[in-house]
């Protein structure tokens, strides 16, 4: 027996084994409380990732703000990024180390769970190396593989569903807003990429590790949503519109169709909205084009 | 050049993920192989195959027949993974249905159970199938073996234990079901023993069953505090057998009341063999053990490398043991010192054959190894691949 099994997987294997035996040769509660104790051990850890997220989310508008302001100079914006890092306390390294320090305890967990199923026979034989002497273990062995109805040694398609959706729910609530175009196109590639994933790895293998993904899960959305609220969700619920495809008309006789407007031009429109207050109705500086305006509204 | 962080360590995270997942799912002997042991019978072994595949070997030319290789019950799983019930492998491992139990010879017929739910009964001439039960569909896996109870002038019965907790009984020489008994809650991974009237066969559900040959009957039954895998032996009067919890009983055939109980520190797996009136057994704890079969007092103990999940065989005044990691060890009847026969470095679980001088060890890399138990020499080994 190697370390990683001594110190790691043999403890776990154990008291799955014995936490089964206590809820009434139950696996899937055995899963379902060790994962909540790992998950609860873990907490400053997992609470600190997620604030750490959360102080990087809050910092985004600054950051964009220093991304325009510092586009052509990129080593003065290298060093105004990590002076703001810093004055607001962000180690930007700091949630991935976290979740570095986890993914072993995660993974033990899940191996734990795979070995005490014991899906093979060759697997139940395997097993009884990691067996502590103690009686309460021999006993529960082997163990039932029933749970509501599931057989926690072959895939299932609900649980399989159920990892993929909570994957995506959790990964949406975390996610970080990003200003830059390719960043945003690969965050939202990694949000359907990696429930996508898990799903069909949940297809694959026993339901019970299924159900491990989906406690946890659970878990980290519950976590993460006293943290930080319902995270991408909400921002999405206060902008229904892209600015990109927001009208607001204001002159419903102008002449020129809407598709050769240019993206950002505001248009009140009066037969619907109520009329707008004088200082809204500025174009924003930046978007103001002189050149372009003065060739489309000619003096009169 | 900007470098995305976020991105590529959330990148490089699902690749460990993904790595660790296939690692730990199909590499780390968690998907079923199969482990038959070797029948041997008029200059024949007969044993099968990790391609799922019963193998016929000439012991006088090493020549080989092969039948034809054991049907999955459905496609593999992703990433080459096939769900239990289906036999697939998985990653590097065997493509077969895997074969646990040991096949049977009777008459001009030769038996094997699949993991895939079927019993195939083979010409013994020519490995072409008899018979399959069931004819049509799967029962659940087949992890226990065949035993097969020759009667005069009637037709010999072929007994089996399944994963949905039945025991059935088949004409041996037509494969027509006699009868079936669910006499279990869980699963029957043990191998039967047939004797006179009665047939034994333990369960996951901790519980010997005492059966009758004529219509399944449960006889009596007597309950211990693990799962039953191991074999029951029969020897005059009580019929032996090891159990999960870590305790090899002794229990009167008569009425299944409780002899005796000798208790270990790990699983019993493998069935015990009688030679010159002492019981020799290995165990999961490492140990060989020798016990007085009349009392259950223990004679001997001797410990070794790995667990012995491997049922022992007689080889002249000799018991031939096979860790778990591959080494063959020798206990003198006599005197029971124990010398180390050879170290195939590879893993056994299951039974060892004999043939004259010879022991045959079916290897977790498909091959049939041979050493002459007597002298210690290594014979050529056969490969289980056609």
């Amino acid at each position: 027996m190697n370390v990683w099994e001594l110190i790691i997987q043999q403890p776990l294997v154990n008291i799955l084994i014995v936490m089964s035996n206590a809820l009434g040769n139950n696996f899937g509660l055995a899963i379902i409380a060790l994962t909540i104790i790992i998950n609860l051990a873990l907490l400053p850890l997992t609470l600190s990732q997620i604030r750490s997220s959360k102080r990087m989310q809050d910092l985004q508008p600054r950051l964009a703000e220093l991304q325009k302001k510092y586009a052509k100079d990129r080593q003065k914006l290298a060093q105004e990024q990590m002076k703001l890092y810093k004055d607001s306390g962000v180690m930007r390294a700091g949630c991935f180390i976290t979740m570095i320090i986890q993914m072993p305890v995660w993974i033990a967990l899940y191996q734990s769970i795979y070995l005490a199923m014991a899906v093979a026979p060759e697997a139940l034989l395997n097993l009884s190396r990691f067996l502590y002497p103690w009686d309460s273990v021999f006993a529960a062995l082997p163990m039932s593989r029933e749970f509501i109805g599931m057989n926690l040694a072959s895939p299932n398609i609900v649980l399989a569903i159920l990892t993929a959706a909570s994957q995506w729910v959790q990964q949406k609530m975390s996610q970080t807003p990003v200003t830059d175009p390719k960043q945003a196109q690969q965050a939202q590639m990694m949000l359907w990429m990696m429930p996508a994933m898990f799903g069909l790895l949940a297809l694959s293998f026993p339901s019970g590790l299924a159900l491990y993904w989906v406690v946890n899960n659970l878990f980290r959305i519950v976590l993460q949503y006293r943290v930080t609220g319902w995270g991408a969700f909400r921002r999405q619920a206060r902008q229904p519109v892209t600015p990109e495809k927001r009208r607001l008309k204001f002159d419903t006789t102008a002449e020129k169709p809407a598709e050769e407007e240019s993206a950002g031009t505001i248009v009140a429109d009066t037969s619907t909205a109520p009329p707008p207050d004088k200082d809204s109705l500025k174009p924003s500086k930046s978007r103001f084009q002189p050149g372009k305006d003065r060739q489309k509204h000619p003096k009169k | 050049m900007k470098i995305n962080w976020p991105s590529r360590i959330a990148f490089l995270l699902a690749l460990l993920i993904i790595v660790a997942l296939v690692a730990v799912g199909c590499v780390s002997g968690l998907t079923p192989v199969g482990w038959s042991g070797g029948a041997v019978s008029g200059g024949f072994l007969y044993v099968g195959s990790q391609q799922g595949r019963m193998v016929e070997v000439n012991l006088a030319d090493d020549s080989r027949i092969f039948s034809e290789a054991l049907t999955p019950v459905s496609q593999p799983g992703l990433f080459g993974c096939g769900s239990a019930s289906a036999g697939g492998g998985c990653g590097g491992g065997p493509t077969g249905v895997p074969v646990y139990g040991t096949p049977v010879v009777s008459g001009n017929l030769t038996y094997m159970a699949g993991y895939n739910g079927k019993i195939y009964a083979y010409n013994t001439s020519n490995l072409a199938v008899r018979w399959v039960y069931p004819r049509e569909g799967n029962l659940q896996p087949f992890v226990g073996g065949l035993a097969v109870l020759e009667r005069p002038g009637l037709p010999a019965v072929l007994f089996v234990g399944c994963s949905d907790g039945k025991v059935y009984a088949l004409d041996a020489e037509l494969g027509d079901r006699l009868w079936e008994s669910a006499v279990s809650d869980d699963k029957i991974w043990g191998t039967p023993t047939a004797s006179g009237d009665t047939v034994y066969i333990g369960s996951f559900d901790k519980t010997l069953f005492a059966m009758n040959v004529s219509d399944g009957a449960v006889r009596w039954e007597f309950a211990t505090e693990g799962s039953i895998v191991s074999r029951p032996l029969v020897y005059q009067d009580i019929v032996i057998f090891g159990s999960f919890d870590r305790s090899l009983y002794a229990v009167n055939t008569a009425d299944g009341s409780l002899k005796w109980q000798f208790t270990s520190k790990n699983w019993f797996w493998s069935e015990p063999v009688l030679y010159n009136g002492k019981l020799y057994v290995g165990c999961l704890d490492k140990f060989i053990y020798v016990i007085d079969p009349s009392t259950g007092a223990k004679i001997a103990e001797h410990e070794v490398d790995t667990a012995l999940a491997s049922t022992p065989v007689v080889v002249g005044d000799s018991v031939i043991f096979a860790s778990e990691q591959g080494i063959i060890y020798a206990m003198a009847a006599g005197t029971y010192e124990v010398r180390q026969l050879a170290n195939f470095d590879q893993t056994v679980d299951g039974p060892l054959a004999a043939s004259g001088e010879v022991v045959f060890i079916h290897t977790q890399d498909n091959m049939l190894q041979r050493i002459n138990a007597v002298t210690g020499a290594l014979l050529s080994a056969i490969s289980l691949q056609p």
